[in-house]
Protein backbone atom coordinates (compact mmCIF):
# COMPACT_ATOMS: atom_id res chain seq x y z
CA UNK A 1 0.00 0.00 0.00
CA UNK A 2 1.24 3.20 -0.85
CA UNK A 3 1.05 5.80 1.71
CA UNK A 4 0.99 9.57 0.77
CA UNK A 5 3.29 12.29 2.25
CA UNK A 6 3.07 15.82 1.95
CA UNK A 7 6.24 18.19 1.26
CA UNK A 8 6.62 20.98 3.54
CA UNK A 9 9.62 22.80 1.72
CA UNK A 10 11.85 19.84 0.52
CA UNK A 11 10.98 17.55 3.70
CA UNK A 12 8.74 14.86 3.42
CA UNK A 13 6.38 14.62 5.90
CA UNK A 14 3.63 11.93 6.81
CA UNK A 15 0.48 12.50 9.04
CA UNK A 16 0.00 10.47 12.06
CA UNK A 17 -2.87 8.49 10.55
CA UNK A 18 -1.28 8.03 7.06
CA UNK A 19 1.92 6.70 9.14
CA UNK A 20 0.26 4.30 11.16
CA UNK A 21 -1.87 2.99 8.30
CA UNK A 22 1.76 2.65 7.39
CA UNK A 23 3.19 0.64 9.75
CA UNK A 24 0.15 -1.60 10.36
CA UNK A 25 0.17 -2.72 6.56
CA UNK A 26 4.17 -3.22 6.82
CA UNK A 27 3.09 -5.19 9.89
CA UNK A 28 0.89 -7.28 8.22
CA UNK A 29 3.35 -8.76 6.07
CA UNK A 30 4.56 -10.28 9.52
CA UNK A 31 4.22 -14.01 9.64
CA UNK A 32 1.33 -15.75 12.28
CA UNK A 33 3.82 -17.31 15.21
CA UNK A 34 2.99 -18.56 18.42
CA UNK A 35 3.79 -16.20 21.53
CA UNK A 36 4.07 -18.09 25.09
CA UNK A 37 3.49 -16.00 28.12
CA UNK A 38 1.66 -15.41 31.50
CA UNK A 39 -1.79 -13.85 31.34
CA UNK A 40 -2.25 -10.51 33.52
CA UNK A 41 -4.23 -7.48 33.18
CA UNK A 42 -7.32 -9.82 31.62
CA UNK A 43 -10.51 -7.83 30.77
CA UNK A 44 -13.61 -9.00 28.94
CA UNK A 45 -16.55 -7.08 29.07
CA UNK A 46 -20.30 -7.87 27.17
CA UNK A 47 -20.52 -4.66 25.14
CA UNK A 48 -16.92 -4.83 23.98
CA UNK A 49 -16.14 -6.01 20.79
CA UNK A 50 -12.54 -8.00 21.50
CA UNK A 51 -10.87 -9.17 24.93
CA UNK A 52 -7.80 -7.61 26.13
CA UNK A 53 -5.02 -9.29 28.10
CA UNK A 54 -1.33 -8.41 28.45
CA UNK A 55 0.85 -11.69 27.95
CA UNK A 56 3.97 -11.69 30.61
CA UNK A 57 7.45 -12.99 30.06
CA UNK A 58 7.77 -15.20 33.23
CA UNK A 59 11.90 -14.70 32.73
CA UNK A 60 11.91 -10.66 32.54
CA UNK A 61 8.90 -9.60 32.72
CA UNK A 62 8.92 -7.86 29.00
CA UNK A 63 5.01 -7.42 28.21
CA UNK A 64 2.82 -7.75 25.06
CA UNK A 65 -0.75 -6.67 24.60
CA UNK A 66 -3.35 -9.01 22.78
CA UNK A 67 -6.16 -8.69 22.09
CA UNK A 68 -9.39 -11.01 20.35
CA UNK A 69 -12.42 -10.68 18.86
CA UNK A 70 -14.93 -11.66 21.71
CA UNK A 71 -17.16 -14.00 19.74
CA UNK A 72 -13.77 -15.93 18.95
CA UNK A 73 -13.06 -15.83 22.39
CA UNK A 74 -16.08 -17.31 23.39
CA UNK A 75 -16.22 -19.90 21.45
CA UNK A 76 -12.65 -21.38 22.75
CA UNK A 77 -14.48 -21.64 26.29
CA UNK A 78 -11.12 -20.93 27.85
CA UNK A 79 -11.38 -20.20 31.62
CA UNK A 80 -8.52 -17.82 31.39
CA UNK A 81 -7.45 -16.32 34.81
CA UNK A 82 -4.51 -13.73 35.16
CA UNK A 83 -1.64 -15.73 36.28
CA UNK A 84 -2.44 -18.70 33.52
CA UNK A 85 0.62 -19.92 31.18
CA UNK A 86 -0.85 -19.93 27.66
CA UNK A 87 0.42 -20.04 24.11
CA UNK A 88 -1.10 -17.49 21.69
CA UNK A 89 -1.46 -17.87 17.76
CA UNK A 90 -1.63 -14.59 16.36
CA UNK A 91 -0.21 -12.02 14.19
CA UNK A 92 1.11 -8.70 15.34
CA UNK A 93 -0.98 -5.44 14.41
CA UNK A 94 -0.97 -1.78 15.14
CA UNK A 95 -4.19 -0.61 15.99
CA UNK A 96 -3.99 2.45 13.64
CA UNK A 97 -6.20 4.80 15.79
CA UNK A 98 -4.07 5.03 18.75
CA UNK A 99 -0.90 3.93 17.31
CA UNK A 100 -0.79 0.99 19.57
CA UNK A 101 1.32 -2.34 18.85
CA UNK A 102 -0.44 -5.84 20.10
CA UNK A 103 -1.02 -9.05 19.10
CA UNK A 104 -4.37 -9.94 17.21
CA UNK A 105 -5.11 -13.35 18.67
CA UNK A 106 -6.76 -16.33 16.55
CA UNK A 107 -6.49 -19.07 19.12
CA UNK A 108 -5.34 -19.35 22.68
CA UNK A 109 -4.69 -22.61 24.14
CA UNK A 110 -3.27 -22.70 28.11
CA UNK A 111 -0.40 -24.78 28.73
CA UNK A 112 -0.90 -28.25 29.64
CA UNK A 113 -0.04 -29.67 32.93
CA UNK A 114 3.03 -31.62 31.48
CA UNK A 115 4.83 -28.53 30.04
CA UNK A 116 3.95 -26.42 33.31
CA UNK A 117 5.84 -28.85 35.04
CA UNK A 118 9.07 -29.48 33.02
CA UNK A 119 9.03 -26.15 32.82
CA UNK A 120 9.40 -25.91 36.93
CA UNK A 121 11.47 -28.91 36.99
CA UNK A 122 14.09 -27.22 34.49
CA UNK A 123 13.87 -24.49 37.28
CA UNK A 124 14.34 -26.71 39.96
CA UNK A 125 17.81 -28.23 38.34
CA UNK A 126 19.35 -24.86 37.64
CA UNK A 127 18.30 -23.74 41.06
CA UNK A 128 20.09 -26.85 42.26
CA UNK A 129 23.10 -26.33 40.19
CA UNK A 130 23.15 -23.08 41.76
CA UNK A 131 23.32 -24.93 45.08
CA UNK A 132 20.55 -22.88 46.55
CA UNK A 133 18.75 -25.71 48.02
CA UNK A 134 22.13 -27.68 49.54
CA UNK A 135 21.91 -28.73 53.37
CA UNK A 136 24.57 -26.59 54.20
CA UNK A 137 22.65 -23.41 53.51
CA UNK A 138 20.15 -24.51 55.76
CA UNK A 139 20.16 -22.13 59.14
CA UNK A 140 19.22 -23.65 62.55
CA UNK A 141 15.98 -21.96 63.96
CA UNK A 142 16.00 -20.51 67.12
CA UNK A 143 15.14 -22.08 70.32
CA UNK A 144 13.25 -19.00 71.56
CA UNK A 145 12.55 -16.74 69.17
CA UNK A 146 11.54 -12.99 70.47
CA UNK A 147 9.23 -12.64 67.39
CA UNK A 148 7.55 -14.72 64.94
CA UNK A 149 6.33 -13.88 61.89
CA UNK A 150 3.42 -15.60 60.25
CA UNK A 151 3.14 -14.94 56.44
CA UNK A 152 -0.01 -16.15 54.32
CA UNK A 153 -2.92 -15.52 51.88
CA UNK A 154 -6.25 -13.75 52.92
CA UNK A 155 -7.57 -17.50 54.39
CA UNK A 156 -8.60 -17.58 57.84
CA UNK A 157 -7.80 -21.32 58.44
CA UNK A 158 -4.02 -21.30 57.98
CA UNK A 159 -3.59 -17.70 60.07
CA UNK A 160 -6.16 -19.51 63.15
CA UNK A 161 -4.49 -23.12 63.35
CA UNK A 162 -1.13 -21.41 63.27
CA UNK A 163 -1.43 -18.92 65.94
CA UNK A 164 -3.92 -21.45 67.74
CA UNK A 165 -0.85 -24.39 67.97
CA UNK A 166 1.60 -21.11 68.74
CA UNK A 167 0.04 -19.86 71.35
CA UNK A 168 -0.95 -22.92 73.11
CA UNK A 169 2.57 -24.33 73.13
CA UNK A 170 3.98 -20.97 74.51
CA UNK A 171 1.06 -18.51 75.11
CA UNK A 172 2.90 -15.26 75.52
CA UNK A 173 4.25 -15.86 71.79
CA UNK A 174 4.85 -12.66 69.50
CA UNK A 175 3.39 -12.96 66.33
CA UNK A 176 3.70 -10.50 63.76
CA UNK A 177 1.18 -11.52 60.50
CA UNK A 178 1.44 -10.10 57.04
CA UNK A 179 -0.87 -11.15 54.26
CA UNK A 180 -1.08 -11.04 50.67
CA UNK A 181 -1.57 -12.70 47.68
CA UNK A 182 -0.73 -16.44 47.51
CA UNK A 183 -2.35 -16.82 44.51
CA UNK A 184 -2.35 -15.24 40.81
CA UNK A 185 0.42 -13.40 38.74
CA UNK A 186 0.63 -10.86 41.21
CA UNK A 187 1.52 -13.66 44.11
CA UNK A 188 5.12 -14.40 44.03
CA UNK A 189 6.05 -10.81 43.66
CA UNK A 190 3.80 -10.02 46.57
CA UNK A 191 5.13 -12.13 48.48
CA UNK A 192 9.08 -11.92 47.68
CA UNK A 193 8.13 -8.13 48.94
CA UNK A 194 6.31 -9.40 52.37
CA UNK A 195 9.05 -11.54 52.93
CA UNK A 196 11.42 -8.98 53.11
CA UNK A 197 9.72 -6.85 54.72
CA UNK A 198 9.03 -9.25 57.51
CA UNK A 199 12.68 -9.97 57.93
CA UNK A 200 13.53 -6.28 58.16
CA UNK A 201 11.07 -5.74 61.01
CA UNK A 202 12.73 -5.49 64.90
CA UNK A 203 13.33 -8.79 67.23
CA UNK A 204 11.68 -11.18 64.79
CA UNK A 205 13.99 -14.56 64.44
CA UNK A 206 11.87 -16.69 62.31
CA UNK A 207 9.19 -16.01 59.55
CA UNK A 208 6.94 -19.13 58.52
CA UNK A 209 5.65 -19.09 55.06
CA UNK A 210 1.88 -21.20 55.11
CA UNK A 211 -0.75 -21.56 52.39
CA UNK A 212 -3.36 -24.12 52.75
CA UNK A 213 -3.75 -27.14 49.93
CA UNK A 214 -5.16 -25.98 46.62
CA UNK A 215 -5.07 -27.12 43.42
CA UNK A 216 -1.29 -27.28 41.35
CA UNK A 217 -2.50 -24.18 39.48
CA UNK A 218 -3.54 -22.24 43.36
CA UNK A 219 0.40 -23.10 44.82
CA UNK A 220 2.44 -22.12 41.14
CA UNK A 221 3.71 -18.68 42.77
CA UNK A 222 5.54 -21.38 45.24
CA UNK A 223 7.62 -22.52 42.36
CA UNK A 224 7.96 -19.54 41.15
CA UNK A 225 11.37 -17.90 40.74
CA UNK A 226 11.54 -14.82 42.51
CA UNK A 227 9.63 -16.04 45.29
CA UNK A 228 12.73 -19.14 45.74
CA UNK A 229 15.09 -16.88 45.47
CA UNK A 230 13.83 -14.83 48.39
CA UNK A 231 13.35 -17.62 50.62
CA UNK A 232 16.94 -18.91 50.07
CA UNK A 233 18.27 -15.33 50.32
CA UNK A 234 16.33 -13.95 53.71
CA UNK A 235 18.22 -12.95 56.28
CA UNK A 236 15.95 -14.55 58.72
CA UNK A 237 15.73 -18.21 59.01
CA UNK A 238 12.32 -19.41 56.92
CA UNK A 239 9.96 -22.31 57.48
CA UNK A 240 7.73 -23.17 54.48
CA UNK A 241 4.56 -24.74 55.08
CA UNK A 242 3.14 -24.34 51.75
CA UNK A 243 0.33 -27.16 50.56
CA UNK A 244 -0.12 -30.85 52.02
CA UNK A 245 2.34 -33.61 52.39
CA UNK A 246 2.64 -34.56 48.83
CA UNK A 247 2.77 -30.91 47.47
CA UNK A 248 6.63 -29.98 46.88
CA UNK A 249 6.69 -26.77 45.75
CA UNK A 250 10.20 -24.92 45.00
CA UNK A 251 9.74 -23.12 47.93
CA UNK A 252 10.17 -25.90 50.29
CA UNK A 253 13.36 -26.85 48.71
CA UNK A 254 15.03 -23.29 49.42
CA UNK A 255 13.42 -22.99 53.21
CA UNK A 256 15.47 -23.50 56.25
CA UNK A 257 12.88 -26.15 57.53
CA UNK A 258 9.55 -27.70 55.81
CA UNK A 259 6.56 -28.39 58.11
CA UNK A 260 3.62 -30.22 56.30
CA UNK A 261 0.87 -27.88 57.78
CA UNK A 262 0.72 -24.65 59.54
CA UNK A 263 0.45 -26.41 62.87
CA UNK A 264 3.32 -28.47 62.34
CA UNK A 265 5.02 -24.97 61.27
CA UNK A 266 4.15 -24.16 64.86
CA UNK A 267 5.80 -26.86 66.86
CA UNK A 268 8.75 -26.28 64.45
CA UNK A 269 9.00 -22.69 65.69
CA UNK A 270 8.07 -22.20 69.57
CA UNK A 271 8.99 -24.47 72.04
CA UNK A 272 6.48 -25.89 74.98
CA UNK A 273 6.95 -23.41 78.19
CA UNK A 274 6.29 -26.52 79.89
CA UNK A 275 9.05 -28.23 78.88
CA UNK A 276 11.06 -25.55 78.69
CA UNK A 277 10.52 -24.41 82.40
CA UNK A 278 10.99 -28.08 83.24
CA UNK A 279 14.58 -28.16 81.59
CA UNK A 280 15.57 -25.01 83.49
CA UNK A 281 14.24 -26.18 86.68
CA UNK A 282 16.40 -29.53 86.54
CA UNK A 283 19.30 -27.01 85.89
CA UNK A 284 18.82 -25.25 88.68
CA UNK A 285 18.74 -28.15 90.93
CA UNK A 286 21.93 -29.84 89.35
CA UNK A 287 23.70 -26.36 90.04
CA UNK A 288 22.82 -25.90 93.49
CA UNK A 289 23.83 -29.55 94.47
CA UNK A 290 26.97 -29.56 91.91
CA UNK A 291 28.58 -26.98 94.55
CA UNK A 292 27.90 -29.49 97.39
CA UNK A 293 29.74 -32.44 95.18
CA UNK A 294 32.27 -30.49 94.92
CA UNK A 295 33.21 -29.60 98.52
CA UNK A 296 32.51 -32.97 99.26
CA UNK A 297 34.99 -34.55 96.64
CA UNK A 298 37.83 -32.10 97.96
CA UNK A 299 37.01 -32.62 101.50
CA UNK A 300 37.65 -36.12 100.56
CA UNK A 301 41.11 -35.47 98.47
CA UNK A 302 41.95 -33.50 101.79
CA UNK A 303 41.21 -36.48 104.18
CA UNK A 304 43.98 -38.30 102.04
CA UNK A 305 46.63 -36.16 101.76
CA UNK A 306 46.42 -35.37 105.44
CA UNK A 307 46.85 -39.35 106.36
CA UNK A 308 49.90 -39.59 104.26
CA UNK A 309 50.85 -36.17 105.53
CA UNK A 310 50.64 -37.86 109.02
CA UNK A 311 52.61 -41.14 107.88
CA UNK A 312 55.31 -38.83 106.65
CA UNK A 313 55.83 -37.04 110.24
CA UNK A 314 58.72 -37.46 112.11
CA UNK A 315 56.30 -38.57 114.61
CA UNK A 316 56.50 -42.13 113.04
CA UNK A 317 60.66 -42.16 112.86
CA UNK A 318 60.98 -40.98 116.68
CA UNK A 319 58.37 -43.78 117.36
CA UNK A 320 60.71 -46.16 116.12
CA UNK A 321 63.64 -44.88 119.02
CA UNK A 322 65.47 -42.11 117.09
CA UNK A 323 65.54 -39.09 119.20
CA UNK A 324 66.54 -35.45 117.66
CA UNK A 325 68.84 -32.79 118.87
CA UNK A 326 68.73 -29.41 118.19
CA UNK A 327 71.09 -26.27 119.06
CA UNK A 328 69.05 -23.40 119.73
CA UNK A 329 66.42 -24.94 118.11
CA UNK A 330 68.53 -25.48 115.03
CA UNK A 331 68.55 -29.32 114.13
CA UNK A 332 72.21 -30.93 114.73
CA UNK A 333 73.41 -32.54 112.14
CA UNK A 334 77.15 -32.48 112.69
CA UNK A 335 78.94 -33.15 116.13
CA UNK A 336 81.89 -30.53 114.75
CA UNK A 337 79.04 -27.99 115.39
CA UNK A 338 78.85 -29.00 118.60
CA UNK A 339 81.24 -27.72 121.63
CA UNK A 340 81.58 -29.46 125.28
CA UNK A 341 79.48 -28.01 127.81
CA UNK A 342 77.02 -26.25 124.86
CA UNK A 343 73.37 -26.83 126.25
CA UNK A 344 71.00 -28.96 123.61
CA UNK A 345 67.68 -29.92 123.26
CA UNK A 346 66.95 -33.62 123.05
CA UNK A 347 63.37 -34.67 121.68
CA UNK A 348 62.17 -37.94 122.05
CA UNK A 349 58.85 -40.11 121.43
CA UNK A 350 57.43 -39.08 124.03
CA UNK A 351 58.48 -35.88 125.51
CA UNK A 352 62.29 -34.52 125.81
CA UNK A 353 65.28 -33.39 127.72
CA UNK A 354 67.57 -30.36 127.96
CA UNK A 355 71.86 -31.47 128.51
CA UNK A 356 74.96 -30.41 127.84
CA UNK A 357 77.40 -31.83 125.66
CA UNK A 358 79.98 -33.73 127.23
CA UNK A 359 82.56 -34.14 124.46
CA UNK A 360 82.59 -34.64 120.83
CA UNK A 361 83.73 -37.07 118.33
CA UNK A 362 84.28 -36.36 114.44
CA UNK B 1 18.21 -9.09 90.43
CA UNK B 2 21.03 -7.47 88.29
CA UNK B 3 21.48 -8.39 85.13
CA UNK B 4 24.30 -10.64 84.23
CA UNK B 5 27.75 -9.10 84.00
CA UNK B 6 27.93 -10.34 80.62
CA UNK B 7 24.78 -10.31 79.83
CA UNK B 8 23.82 -13.29 77.04
CA UNK B 9 22.29 -12.28 73.36
CA UNK B 10 19.43 -14.58 73.76
CA UNK B 11 17.60 -17.00 75.78
CA UNK B 12 19.61 -19.82 73.96
CA UNK B 13 22.55 -18.05 74.23
CA UNK B 14 21.70 -18.08 77.98
CA UNK B 15 20.49 -21.63 78.28
CA UNK B 16 23.52 -22.80 77.32
CA UNK B 17 25.42 -21.36 78.77
CA UNK B 18 23.96 -23.05 82.12
CA UNK B 19 24.02 -26.29 80.34
CA UNK B 20 27.94 -25.66 80.26
CA UNK B 21 28.76 -24.18 83.56
CA UNK B 22 26.27 -26.91 85.38
CA UNK B 23 28.13 -29.84 83.48
CA UNK B 24 31.31 -28.23 84.15
CA UNK B 25 30.58 -27.81 88.39
CA UNK B 26 29.69 -31.79 88.14
CA UNK B 27 32.58 -32.66 86.63
CA UNK B 28 34.91 -31.14 89.80
CA UNK B 29 37.74 -30.74 88.10
CA UNK B 30 37.09 -26.50 88.85
CA UNK B 31 38.94 -25.32 91.66
CA UNK B 32 37.62 -23.70 94.42
CA UNK B 33 37.37 -20.24 93.98
CA UNK B 34 36.56 -20.89 89.62
CA UNK B 35 33.69 -23.13 91.19
CA UNK B 36 32.44 -20.58 93.04
CA UNK B 37 32.53 -17.70 90.64
CA UNK B 38 31.25 -20.42 88.30
CA UNK B 39 27.97 -20.90 90.77
CA UNK B 40 27.62 -17.34 90.53
CA UNK B 41 26.86 -16.95 86.92
CA UNK B 42 25.41 -20.21 86.67
CA UNK B 43 22.72 -18.93 89.16
CA UNK B 44 22.42 -15.70 87.24
CA UNK B 45 21.74 -17.35 84.15
CA UNK B 46 19.07 -19.16 85.61
CA UNK B 47 17.44 -15.91 87.07
CA UNK B 48 18.17 -13.98 83.97
CA UNK B 49 16.59 -17.11 81.67
CA UNK B 50 13.73 -16.96 84.41
CA UNK B 51 12.95 -13.60 83.74
CA UNK B 52 12.74 -14.45 80.25
CA UNK B 53 9.99 -16.69 80.56
CA UNK B 54 8.18 -14.73 83.24
CA UNK B 55 8.06 -11.44 81.47
CA UNK B 56 7.09 -12.67 78.21
CA UNK B 57 4.26 -11.14 76.77
CA UNK B 58 1.61 -12.16 74.03
CA UNK B 59 0.86 -10.33 71.09
CA UNK B 60 -0.33 -10.28 67.75
CA UNK B 61 0.11 -7.98 65.38
CA UNK B 62 -0.86 -7.61 61.50
CA UNK B 63 2.26 -6.04 59.20
CA UNK B 64 -1.08 -4.33 57.81
CA UNK B 65 0.98 -1.00 56.00
CA UNK B 66 3.50 -2.76 53.74
CA UNK B 67 1.29 -5.30 52.39
CA UNK B 68 -1.06 -2.45 51.24
CA UNK B 69 1.66 -0.77 49.94
CA UNK B 70 2.50 -4.40 47.98
CA UNK B 71 -1.51 -4.00 46.52
CA UNK B 72 -1.61 -2.44 43.07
Amino acid sequence: MKVEHELRGDRKVFTVSAFNRGVSSWLTRLPTVWVEGEVTEFRRQARWQSVFFTLKDSGDGSCLPVSMPRSGFDALRLELADGMTVQVFGRPELYAARGEFRLRALTIEPLGLGAVLAGIERLKRRLAGEGLFAPARKRPLPLFPRRIALLTGNEAAAKRDFVTAVTARFPASRILVAQTYVQGARAAPALATALADLAGEPDVDVIVLARGGGSFEDLRPFSDERLVRAVAGSPVPVVSAVGHEQDTPLCDLAADARASTPTAAARLVVPDEGELRQRLSAFRSRLDRAPLLLVERKRAALDSLAGRLRALSHQSTLNRGYAIVRTDNVIARNAADLTPGQRVEVELAQGGFGARVEETRP
Amino acid sequence: MSEPAHAPATFEDAQRELERIVIELEGGRASLEDAIALWERGDELYRYCLAKLDSAEGKIEELGRRVDEARP
